[in-house]
């Protein structure tokens, strides 16, 4: 029975979900958010940390836009580290150690204060749609809610299978059931499906560990984070809370000898697993028998909070049996006696293959019907929240608010993720690098915020206090690069130069410069000042790259602005292998640069295609 | 220029005017039955058999009988074993341009389409036949003088450069590889790479673009040609030289000094090399305005030639100060000439010959190629065309970066080493087609001429 109405019902609280829901209500629609319980929004289901090398670039993009991904670990990090410290700025990524439970609560109060935000708690069931649009959602229990677009972020819900040695459970997390009328009602529209693994180490209990000795006696290496964290946020206040500290060890003969002796009790290597998992995060298993010629691998300790009980055991990702577990644990140095709180799994789970959507991340099939996260074939907390902020927004568009928001691969590591996802499609989980990205120096943590802020603004995302303090930062941007012109300094050798041409030498550092009082007149932001610092310092020191890098860009923009009308006939350009055909409808790239990205599709085939592109007009015959 | 493989195409393909046999070449679908049409055959051709036909068409009254007006034989290439990728047929006349133009034109009235130029080596690109370097090389191959011509243009045909960037190509992925795997995976205690070890690959990488690139100026020798000057006073025997070179009397010989006014030019093979061998007038002060001007022209010549010959006269004393002019681009080769008559000097490094009883000429014309320096190798890529060495020289500038970069002075992290590495790489992907445009295609395509 009908009970009520929404403009966006965004299934799933997670890192999708709720940048999806909050996204879509910051442009001023009605969103009704629905969730198993309010007690597991934004959970970390894996390793408690968001960011790493690309992922801290997400992030920072999420934030320019006006997301919450940024704000809500700077206020729950436990532990913060700049990967890639010692490389370049466009390399330098944010991680941190996140508080599990402070992190979910600070998501749903975040969600709770948005007064466009309402909690519809239940299971969700069919997907409600007549002449190809949106029309309302059907919870199982039978309650249904009119809408006119829907986000579906149902991570690895979607027929969930878990699996621990020989052990088979339906859930789609740890504890919690599978999604399976959503499945069938999102399998009846016709999408093509693909299945995928992923998995998780065991938990271990903080206080069967006797850290301190094991660190004293050497069996433990202390691992710390930085002494002046980096926040994620472009608004976040300098991070002063205690740091926790983190623990490193190595496996052993022993921990190798048990893996080999029972990998047929091992679902990934007895052929009860049929999902394809994630080569860059092998399990155990994958380590132990697939790189047989690594002595050891890295197991990282880290507490999932400032007072959880649960240690995590990074690194130690499996899903052999309950008992083969618990010797591997105890095999480890220093953890003879740990206590296993909860065994690692695999777990299965259906996705659709992410061709079946537009740059917009909107189902081709079905008009207002938006998928994120896991649910299209990705990995990762961050990839997860990037695409939720996209499918939000433009759920919202579709509501009728806002213009909507297309980002583009030059413009931010969302818009590769984006592309890559709804070119190349998925054949393994999905996870951003660094190497993804042609134009990687353009695309730094301190200019995150100039390259979107912009565009955030014009997408209706980004508040007014966020907007002034941009602006504020832009100024000065600009200024500092005035002054680095302008005042002469003494160089090494006693000349007397700019600053700038200093600035140029490779062991010149600007921040020592201003530490030495030789540039009073450079402006710094009371807040962040090592962001005003590294994009002055960025665009002076490396120019010459950054300059070619743009004009790369703008070669590259040259295919991109060659569109391709929707429903463009492909079948009608003579000359074009039946394959090829085959992927272009399966894509429909909107541009030639897009096209030629597609697995598959040569470049002759593109160079065909770019003659017949506005010869051809849909539904008209050449 | 039409993108399009649907349709059939046809032309003449043998060069035209008259010759023992000319070759109508169709490529498409209908191309079969077209063929079978023209020759009024009722069973299908066999692949790659050469069948003797007769060649009959209907003149005028379509409903009329057809008369035979040639012997031919037919020979049919199914896709997508063909040059095209296309089925394919040839047809073998008689060379006479009426019968082929007839042909063709009884092939166009039952469907087929005239080629554009180009067209068949483009629908080999098209189906994926050959690379895009390839179907350059067909170009160079049929616009080839001389058989070292033609052999350079083979060898990039059959893929020796392809093969050479492809070479460079992968060590270069390698690299890559591994530093991308150091910034992406900072943390997983291992160590893809070291500095050092990048710098020597780097550097393996850059001594193959450096011999790529010389050898781009020996492949643009042979496929350009080169401009070789005789300067000298006047009667030495220059246009005598000339002449013999040449091989027939070109230029005017008299024994009258300042005979020779402008510039005398032929385009001569000499050991495989194609020369543009210019004559001039001699080098004398002179009044007369019309010598006066040819006088300039030669000095003008001679400072833009790959080559200058210097004739002198053997037989008379040889002047102590000669104010001749010599190549500001290429090298001066010594020539005395009139050998035939008692030498009134010798000196080393001079070529002597004698115009007039052609003896030292097979010296001389050695003595040029030498100082050409155009002894091509076989299993050597050239590289012969302007755009491929363009694009080798931005990848060899990119790596030179590249190598500065990971130098110990410059102290720049593997991201930047990589972005000067992926520019090198987008140059080389450019070369085998692998990033064109359909601009990049038409420009190419349009050097062809109907029917290769």
């Amino acid at each position: 029975m009908s009970r009520g109405e929404f403009d966006v019902i965004v299934i799933g609280a997670g890192h999708a979900g709720c940048e999806a829901a909050y996204a879509a209500a910051r442009l001023g629609v009605r969103v009704g958010l629905c969730t198993l319980s309010t007690d597991t929004v934004a959970q970390m289901p894996c390793n408690p940390a968001v960011g790493g090398t690309a992922k801290g670039h997400l992030v920072r993009e999420i934030d320019a836009l006006g997301g919450l991904m940024g704000r809500a670990i700077d206020a729950t990090g436990i532990q913060f580290k700049l990967l890639n410290r010692s490389r370049g700025p466009a390399v330098w990524s944010p991680r941190a150690q996140a508080d599990k439970r402070a992190y979910g609560r600070w998501m749903r109060d975040a969600l709770d204060r948005e007064p466009n935000v309402e909690w519809l708690i239940g299971k969700a069931g069919r997907i409600l749609a007549a002449n190809g649009r949106i029309t309302g959602l059907a919870l199982e229990d039978g309650d249904s809610y009119a809408c006119r677009s829907i986000v579906v972020t149902t991570g690895t819900f979607l027929n969930g299978l878990i699996h621990i040695g020989l052990e088979q459970l339906p859930a789609g997390r740890h504890g919690e059931p599978p999604s399976r009328d959503l499945a069938e009602s999102l399998k009846a529209i016709g999408f093509e499906w693909g299945r995928l693994k992923t998995g998780t180490p065991p938990r271990l209990a903080r206080e069967s560990i006797d850290f301190a000795r094991h660190v004293a006696e050497g069996r433990f290496q202390l691992e710390r984070g930085d002494a002046t964290p980096v926040p994620f946020s472009f608004l976040s206040n300098p991070i002063e809370r205690e740091q926790i500290d983190c623990w490193l060890i190595h496996t052993n003969d022993r921990v190798r000898d048990i893996v080999r002796a029972n990998v047929d009790r091992s679902p990934l290597f007895n052929g009860q697993i049929s999902g394809i998992g994630p080569r860059y995060c092998p399990s155990l298993e994958d380590k132990i028998i697939r790189f047989p010629d690594r002595e050891r691998h890295q197991i990282f300790l880290e507490p999932e909070g400032v007072s959880a009980r649960e240690i995590y055991v990074n690194g130690f990702s499996m899903s052999l049996p309950r008992d083969v577990q618990t010797d591997l644990v105890h095999a480890l140095p220093g953890l003879e006696d740990a206590v296993l709180l909860r065994p690692g799994y695999a777990v299965e789970y259906d996705f659709v293959q992410p061709t079946e959507l537009t740059r917009r991340l909107e189902t081709k099939r079905v008009a207002g019907l938006f998928l994120a996260g896991q649910i299209n074939g990705t990995s990762g907390y961050e990839e997860a929240a990037a695409q939720g902020l996209i499918a939000g927004v433009n759920a919202a568009h579709r509501a009728g608010a806002g213009p909507g928001l297309e980002l583009g691969r030059d413009e931010a590591y969302i818009g590769i993720l984006v592309d890559d996802l709804i070119t190349k499609g998925c054949l393994e989980p999905y996870r951003m690098f660094t190497s993804r990205a042609e134009h990687r120096l353009l695309l730094r943590i301190d200019n995150a915020d100039m390259r979107l802020t912009p565009r955030g603004r014009a997408a209706g995302l980004v508040d007014d206090q966020r907007w002034e303090g941009f602006e504020a930062r832009h100024a000065r941007f600009a200024r500092n690069l005035v002054v680095l012109d302008e005042t002469i300094v003494k160089s090494p050798a006693g000349d007397s130069i700019p600053a700038s041409h200093l600035l140029r030498q490779p062991e010149t550092r600007l921040a020592d410069l201003i530490a030495a009082g030789q540039l009073p007149q450079f402006a710094l932001d009371r807040l962040q000042p090592s962001l005003d610092v590294a994009s002055a310092e960025t665009a002076v020191k490396y120019a010459g790259y950054l300059k070619r890098q743009e004009s790369e860009i703008e070669r590259a923009r040259r295919d991109e602005r060659r569109r391709i009308p929707r429903d463009f006939p492909f079948e009608r350009v003579p000359g074009l292998s039946r394959e090829v055909v085959h992927r272009l409808r399966q894509v429909q790239p909107d541009t030639l640069g897009q096209a030629l990205r597609i697995p598959g599709v040569t470049p002759a085939a593109v160079a065909v295609l770019g003659a017949y592109v506005g010869r051809l007009a849909p539904g008209v015959r050449a | 220029m039409r993108f399009s493989t649907e349709d059939t195409i046809v032309a003449i393909a043998t060069p035209p005017g008259r010759g023992g046999i000319g070759v109508v070449r169709l490529s498409g679908p209908d191309a079969h039955p077209l063929a079978c049409a023209l020759i009024g055959r009722e069973r299908p051709l066999a692949p790659r058999h050469a069948t003797f036909a007769t060649i009959r068409l209907k003149d005028g009254d379509p409903t009329g009988p057809a008369d035979a007006i040639d012997h031919a034989v037919v020979t049919l290439f199914p896709a997508p074993h063909s040059y095209t990728g296309d089925d394919v047929v040839e047809i073998s006349a008689h060379g006479s341009p009426v019968v082929l133009h007839a042909i063709v034109a009884a092939a166009m009235a039952a469907g087929a389409r005239h080629a554009e130029p180009g067209e068949f080596t483009l629908r080999a690109f098209l189906n994926g036949r050959i690379d895009l370097m390839q179907a350059e090389a067909v170009a160079d191959l049929i616009d080839a003088v001389t058989p070292l011509q033609a052999r350079a243009a083979f060898d990039q045909l059959d893929g020796t450069l392809t093969r050479a960037i492809a070479e460079i190509d992968a060590s270069l992925f390698d690299v890559v590889a591994r530093l991308e795997a150091s910034v992406d995976f900072p943390e997983e205690g291992y160590h893809f790479v070291d500095p050092g070890a990048v710098s020597g690959e780097l550097d393996g990488v850059l001594e193959k673009t450096e011999a790529l690139l010389r050898d781009a100026r020996r492949g643009r020798m042979v496929r350009d040609g080169l401009l070789v000057v005789i300067v000298g006073e006047p009667n030495v025997g220059k246009s005598s030289l000339f002449n013999a070179l040449v091989g027939s009397a070109r230029a005017i010989v008299t024994d009258v000094p300042g005979t020779t006014r402008d510039l005398v030019s032929e385009l001569v093979d000499l050991q495989g090399l194609r020369v543009t061998l210019v004559d001039t007038a001699g080098l004398r002060a002179v009044r007369d305005v019309v010598e006066a001007e040819g006088v300039a022209r030669a000095r003008q010549s001679a400072g833009v030639a790959d080559l200058v010959l210097r004739v002198e006269d053997l037989s008379q004393p040889r002047a102590d100060s000669m104010d001749l002019p010599s190549s500001s681009v290429g090298k001066v080769l010594c020539v005395a000439n009139k050998a035939d008559l008692p030498a009134a000097w010798r000196a080393p490094g001079v070529v002597e010959v004698s115009a007039a009883t052609g003896a030292g000429l097979d010296a001389l014309r050695n003595g040029i190629a030498a100082a050409l320096d155009a002894d091509l190798q076989r299993d050597r890529p050239s590289i012969t065309n302007v755009r491929h060495v363009a694009l080798v020289e931005r990848a060899h500038a990119a790596l030179l970066r590249a190598r500065t970069a990971v130098s110990a002075n410059a102290s720049l992290s593997e991201e930047f080493v990589l972005a000067d590495l992926a520019d090198a790489r987008a140059a080389l992907e450019e070369i085998s087609g692998r990033r064109t445009s359909d601009d990049l295609l038409t420009h190419i395509f349009a050097r062809f001429c109907v029917g290769k």
